[in-house]
């Protein structure tokens, strides 16, 4: 458990590099592809990608979330209520994700 | 009309006094609001604590997520009561569930390293189930004001991610 964490702390400032969250605006051009967090579930929970593609996180919970890599490359950061947060897909990023906060929220990017 | 609960027990350790389940079922909603707010703040008195005593990162992590969540709850619960133009109601299960924290804070600060640790994820483990079980059957079956109603069962879907994230610790502490 303690591995895992301090894992995440070493490698917190690796998404900049391979996964920086954007400004919606600066997205516009790209294709997009939408998840919304509710119910403490990812919906959908798989989504097929492209490199170059934006994927948006929109939590609808009352409870703050996050969609973080399994091995902590690239991180949205804290999703309060009724906001979204986007990150760019970048080739050989993570596809596997979850909840930070609520472990038990798994999510997967398919990458084409 | 009140739903008629049996079968239900009350954890002696975490709600002070002889609390049964058809007596909570029995508050008003503003009564039920208080008492939710207080399970909230009670929890997020026990993560301090698990802040300050605790040197797992894992334990860090989880009292975090308790005070960023149950204060969502609490701010959500503010801004519904002003909405409605009410307040919440103090009333003798906020005080029980008060005085049966004030035993376990009592209880946990003499503990240290791996003891506290298992110590505050089994409490956070019972104390989500029995508060889960008292919001899930005693307290929304009960609650008139659909809006209320609704804030308790978001609050709820939190509550048992919380119980279930306990349970991951729990476990995790036992290996």
């Amino acid at each position: 458990m303690t591995h895992r964490v301090l894992r995440r702390d070493v490698l917190a400032g690796m998404a900049a590099i391979f996964a920086l969250p954007v400004p919606p605006s600066r997205a516009s051009s790209s294709t997009v592809h939408e998840v919304t967090i509710t119910s403490f579930r990812f919906e959908p929970e798989t989504i097929t990608v492209h490199a170059g593609d934006v994927i948006r996180w929109i939590n609808k919970d009352l409870a703050p979330h996050t969609a973080t890599a399994e091995d902590f490359g690239w991180d949205t950061e804290e999703i309060p209520t009724d906001q979204a947060v986007e990150i760019k897909v970048k080739p050989g990023m993570d596809t596997d994700y979850f909840c930070a906060f609520h472990p038990h929220m798994k999510g997967h990017i398919m990458l084409e | 009309m009140k739903s008629l609960l049996t079968g239900f027990a009350l954890a002696a350790a975490l709600i002070a006094g002889p609390a049964k389940a058809q007596d909570v079922a029995d508050l008003n909603d503003l009564e039920f609001a208080h008492a939710a707010y207080t399970a909230d703040v009670i929890d997020i008195r026990y993560a301090h604590l698990a802040l300050a005593i605790s040197s797992n990162p894992d334990i860090h992590e989880f009292a975090n997520t308790m005070i960023r969540d149950h204060t969502a709850v609490n701010e959500a619960a503010f801004a519904l009561l002003e909405k409605l133009g009410a307040d919440a109601q103090d009333n003798w299960f906020s005080q029980a569930l008060n005085e049966g924290a004030e035993k376990v804070i009592d209880d946990f600060s003499q503990l240290r390293g791996n003891a506290f640790d298992k110590a505050y994820a089994a409490n956070e483990l019972a104390y989500h189930q029995t508060v889960n079980d008292l919001v899930e059957n005693a307290m929304i079956p009960n609650i008139d004001n659909d809006e209320v109603r609704a804030l308790f069962e978001q609050g709820l879907e939190i509550f048992k991610a919380h119980e279930m994230h306990a349970e991951m610790m729990v476990k995790a502490l036992e290996e």
